[in-house]
């Protein structure tokens, strides 16, 4: 899948990558399966950060697919935590190409061994 | 009972390979390179799967009411119910929920024998063959 980017800005996560030719589908546009696996690795790991390095699963990822990305894009992904539950943790994201939004994800991790 | 392969190009090659019975199930078995750090099948790899599910569907259903119409996923949501293990056999169906002029509605599922792993839906916009 990679390299993947990451660093802090104002606390908050901002992870990237560049889209190459291996995950375009049969439009030459980055396959949505593509940005839900970035968007699962990314915000996974924002949730691990926000339950405070314990392990999470994905619950539930919405994924909204707002214009098409092409390969050689700088794919940005900037991570927020909506809610930290005991159990549950809130994280949405926007995946932008030099300042336009192509995805928006919503999702809800379980944190491990918690209830 | 025969079946063909899905047409998985591009990088949905990497979930593959993914065939269709003559039920119009598809059928994918989960192997080494589909799995996480916990030896389970992966999120994104099972999302892909779901992806190419209702998106096969969706494209379908566009062929049908305009040949050469193709399909653009507007929003896709995919629900984690259990997890998928090496060697099982995953059983993916799909059907369209609505039909409108320029929107489908497509509601699908991924199971293993009678264990499901993911419920999905996806909102997919049809484009005409001369539009770009």
């Amino acid at each position: 899948m990679g390299p993947m980017f990451e660093r802090e800005e104002n606390g908050a996560r901002i992870f990237g990558f560049f889209a190459d030719e291996r995950h375009l589908d049969e439009n030459g546009a980055v396959h949505e399966g593509m940005l839900m696996t970035f968007a699962d690795a990314f915000l996974g790991s924002a949730a691990h950060r926000g339950a405070g390095g314990r392990s999470c699963v994905t619950l539930s990822l919405q994924a909204s697919f707002l214009a098409e990305a092409r390969a050689g894009d700088f794919i940005e992904c900037r991570t927020r935590i909506d809610k930290t539950t005991r159990a549950i943790i809130f994280v949405s994201a926007s995946f932008s190409v030099g300042g336009e939004d192509v995805m928006t994800a919503t999702s809800l991790w379980k944190v491990l061994g918690e209830r | 009972m025969s079946s063909k392969q899905v047409d998985t190009s591009g990088f949905g090659a990497y979930a593959g390979p993914v065939l269709r019975n003559d039920e119009g199930a598809f059928i994918f078995e989960i192997a080494d390179h589909h799995l996480n750090a916990d030896e389970r099948l992966h999120g994104g790899m099972m999302m892909t799967l779901a992806s190419i599910v209702l998106g096969s569907v969706a494209k379908e259903t566009a062929a049908e009411k305009a040949p050469g119409a193709t399909v653009r996923p507007l929003s896709l949501n995919c629900d984690f119910v259990s997890a998928g293990e090496k060697g099982d056999t995953v059983e993916g169906r799909a059907e369209v929920t609505r039909a409108t002029r320029t929107v489908l509605f497509i509601s699908g599922e991924l199971r293993v024998g009678t264990r499901m792993l993911m419920t999905a839906t996806g909102v997919y916009a049809i484009k005409g063959p001369d539009e770009t």
